[in-house]
């Protein structure tokens, strides 16, 4: 009669070596994709609230004045002109490099209209002009008057380009469409 | 005199069978503890892009609107209506004077509602206000 042999099994055993390896991967899987949803976006201060009885009109001389209105359609208008969105920021900047050693009462002011229609993208691609533009214009001034980046400056040579250049937008109330 | 070094007789190995369970422990401490206070947004929106933008520097200070595509607005965790922004916000702000308004608003949105929205902030006197955008590449 045939033996059957009886097969020895071999010991069972998972290999636990390379299990810190695998949590290892793991862990920093975790670590790396939790992205902690950053807070960036376009910083703005609205004007304080004045019912309109007691509000005074200020009169303000045309050249300080940048006017810049964006219609439904998309169209923007800058003092008059018709221009495109990536032209703002460099028709803004000479204007504001014109108006660094003005007093204070005479820097420019760039004025922001939109109307009801227009579509919010558009508007904040404009602001984005805008404030790249000051942007730019600041971080010339820090480089050619201190010779460094605008975020290497100590906080009273931040503080006096910020009185150079101060950013000043005014969000005008839209126009009612009429109906 | 024969001198013999003298030798622990234990093994030197540091025993490696319970570093899976550690990390283990250090991967769940990391699962768990990142719980970020997210509310539960209730509107669909898609912010715009932008280039020149900043950090909200300080999160304690900021407080989130968002106004989805359809035109809705949810203030915390619910939805509002526009003529009731005034007295949330100005809560808001009595308890937290330097209120940051971060405006997450769907880029397709008019500027009507921006607009309103901006009007009754001003009501509120909460006046500093954050256009949410990502960042342009």
């Amino acid at each position: 009669m045939v033996k059957i042999k009886k097969r020895k099994l071999g010991e069972a055993e998972i290999p636990t070596s390379s299990m810190a390896d695998i949590a290892f991967l793991l862990l920093l899987f975790f670590l790396v994709s939790t992205t902690i949803d950053v807070d960036t976006g376009i910083g703005l201060t609205l004007p304080e609230f004045i019912e309109v009885k007691d509000q005074v009109f200020v009169p303000i001389s045309k050249d300080r004045l940048a006017n810049l209105l964006i219609n439904e359609q998309g169209d923007v208008l800058l003092d008059g002109d018709v221009i495109a969105i990536p032209q703002i920021k460099n028709n803004l900047k000479a204007r504001i490099e014109s108006k660094i050693n003005q007093p204070k009462n005479k820097k420019l002011i760039v004025s922001v209209k939109t109307d009801r229609k227009t579509n919010y993208n558009l508007y904040i691609q404009a602001l984005d002009q805008v404030k790249g533009a000051y942007a730019e214009v600041k971080d010339t001034y820090a480089t050619s008057v201190y010779g460094r980046k605008l975020y290497d400056l100590t906080q009273d040579e931040d503080k006096d380009v910020r009185e150079k250049i101060p950013t000043i937008i005014s969000i005008a109330e839209p126009e009612q469409v009429k109906k | 005199m024969k001198f013999t070094k003298k030798r622990a007789s234990t093994k030197q190995e540091i025993p490696t069978a319970s570093m899976p369970d550690i990390v283990f422990m250090l991967l769940l401490f990391f699962m768990v503890t990142t719980t970020l206070r997210e509310h539960d947004v209730l509107v669909s929106f898609k912010l715009p892009d932008a280039k020149a933008i900043e950090k909200i520097e300080n999160k304690r200070l900021v407080s989130y609107l968002w106004v989805g595509g359809d035109g809705r607005i949810q203030i915390d965790d619910s939805l509002v209506k526009l003529n009731e922004i005034q007295s949330i916000m100005y809560g808001k702000r009595v308890s937290l004077p330097n209120i940051i308004v971060s405006l997450r608003i769907d880029r397709n949105s008019d500027m009507g509602v921006v607009t309103d929205i901006q009007q009754e902030l001003r009501k509120a006197s909460c006046l500093r206000i954050n256009y949410s955008t990502y960042l342009k590449l």
